[in-house]
């Protein structure tokens, strides 16, 4: 634990300083170009993915869809989101938000009791603690780094290398770490990455599909939306 | 606030003479308001009252829409092209297509001559109403649109919306920029999901144009919208998805 603390200390100091605040309101939209030395290799790897998903996602989230009520989705959707309440805490602990972080614990002990193992999120309904979602990702760009090269994961997907940093040090902070073997580990990360998978590609079936049909060129819109998508959440 | 106030006390029936004293000055406080609220009309420059507000804009053409899909008229598989045809026509003239194409292009719209803009905006035009339109169509029409709020900053505004589908209980985050041209407030770029629709398509555009020419972007563009146009009507599409 303390070394992620002088991890996060260490780039306080080399950090190149905050991102540029929003852009809109402007005549010309600025140049973004997003860094991709590795492309060959991420081309292959999102191929790969494409095929993954094909073959395998999106046939067994379709079935998957077809049997579980939208209801329920949902619900396995807020069990997996419960189960990274260590990763949201320190993450908002580490940039600085106090109260969020407390809002985490708050949301962890009130949904997994009350919440039915954290099916519901009744933290949210009745006491209106919102989740706020931080990894170790966002709280490197909150000190200064910025992304890195773009990176594609077999399996995982988009990313990039400050990202997969901070999914390395986010898996590192789980406390299954302290109990289990890292085969054990290995093995119970494998199985709810899997299960999280099929349940979240059930619940946007419509959204894949759309973006499929409306780009031209699919690995520049998924490069870019994951870019974005990003962007907008180190910002909150 | 003022007419209000004014007609509580006529519906009064018996005013006494210390309703009748405050009806006074209520009525030289509302005067001297309504003097304000001239001046400062006054002192505004035209187009900052005579445009419909961006937020307004954006309300109206979206219960259109919703209008046009719910109208029994229009139901059906066969009537999708009418659906379809109908919704362009309400919502293109919403966007500042040129904008829109200039902004996605970027740095390669300068190159371009005046004709091949031209081609330009009318094929990603297309293209972006044959996927967006489907989409809108396929869309629960019991979605309930809420309107977060409206930014003006000189010429230029933002508007939040979500989109809450009940039959998901999930919202979704739509913002529309705008700039007024004309005094008329025209999209240039929706946001989705916090997506920029613009810088979206630009990054695609930008990486097809280092790799090869514009000629083979338009060629591209073209095999999407013939794809696009083959696939099914998006009420089969739905049928097959719910059988």
């Amino acid at each position: 634990m303390r070394s992620i603390f002088l991890v996060a200390i260490f780039i306080s100091i080399v950090g190149t300083g905050v991102q540029s605040g929003e852009v809109w309101a402007q005549e010309e939209e600025p140049e973004v170009q997003i860094n991709d030395p590795w492309e060959p290799f991420n081309q292959t790897m999102f191929t790969f993915n494409l095929k993954v998903d094909e073959y395998a996602l999106r046939p067994v989230a379709k079935a998957y869809d077809a049997i579980l009520p939208d209801a329920a989705q949902r619900g396995v959707g807020r069990f997996f989101k419960n189960l990274g309440v260590v990763e949201r805490f320190a993450n908002n602990l580490f940039q600085g938000k106090f109260p969020r972080a407390g809002q985490e614990v708050g949301r962890f002990l009130v949904n997994t009791t009350i919440g039915c193992a954290g099916f519901l999120d009744v933290a949210d309904s009745l006491f209106g603690w919102q989740e706020h979602p931080e990894d170790f990702g966002q709280t490197l760009a909150v000190y200064g780094v910025d992304n890195g090269p773009y990176l594609v994961l077999p399996f995982l997907g988009p990313s990039t290398v400050r990202d997969v940093t901070g999914s390395v040090v986010d898996g590192a902070l789980n406390p299954m770490n302290y109990f289990l073997s890292t085969l054990q580990v290995f093995a119970i990360k494998g199985g709810i990455g899997v299960a999280s998978a099929v349940n979240y590609r059930s619940m946007n079936l419509d959204l894949f599909e759309n973006i499929q049909r409306s780009s031209v060129d699919l690995y520049g819109a998924v490069q870019d939306g994951y870019v974005q998508r990003r962007e907008k959440l180190i910002k909150e | 606030m003022c007419n209000g106030e004014k007609n509580s006390s006529r519906n009064n029936p018996s005013p006494g003479p210390s309703s009748v004293y405050e009806e006074d000055s209520v009525d030289a406080v509302c005067s001297v308001w309504r003097h304000i609220a001239v001046l400062t009309l006054l002192a505004f420059p035209t187009n900052v009252w005579a445009a419909e507000s961006p937020m307004a804009m954006i309300r109206n053409t979206v219960e259109k829409a919703t209008a046009i899909l719910q109208d029994p008229s229009n139901q059906g598989k066969e009537k999708f092209q009418l659906r379809l045809a109908k919704l362009r026509a309400l919502v293109e003239p919403q966007f500042d297509v040129r904008e829109v194409a200039k902004r996605t292009l970027g740095t390669h719209w300068h190159e371009r001559t005046e004709e091949e803009r031209q081609e330009f905006i009318r094929l990603f035009t297309d293209l972006v109403q044959k996927t967006w339109g489907r989409a809108l169509d396929r869309y629960n029409t019991n979605a309930q649109f809420l309107y977060d709020q409206e930014r003006i900053e000189g010429n230029f505004a933002e508007v939040e919306t979500r989109i809450f589908d009940p039959v998901q209980n999930r919202s979704f985050s739509l913002s529309y920029k705008l700039h007024q041209v004309d005094n008329q407030w025209r999209i240039y770029d929706v946001v989705a999901e916090n997506v920029s629709l613009v810088r979206n398509y630009r990054n695609q555009f930008n990486r097809m144009l280092s790799k090869s020419s514009y000629q083979d972007l338009l060629q591209a563009l073209q095999n999407k919208i013939k794809e696009l146009d083959t696939l099914p009507s998006s009420t089969q599409e739905r049928n097959a998805t719910a059988g």
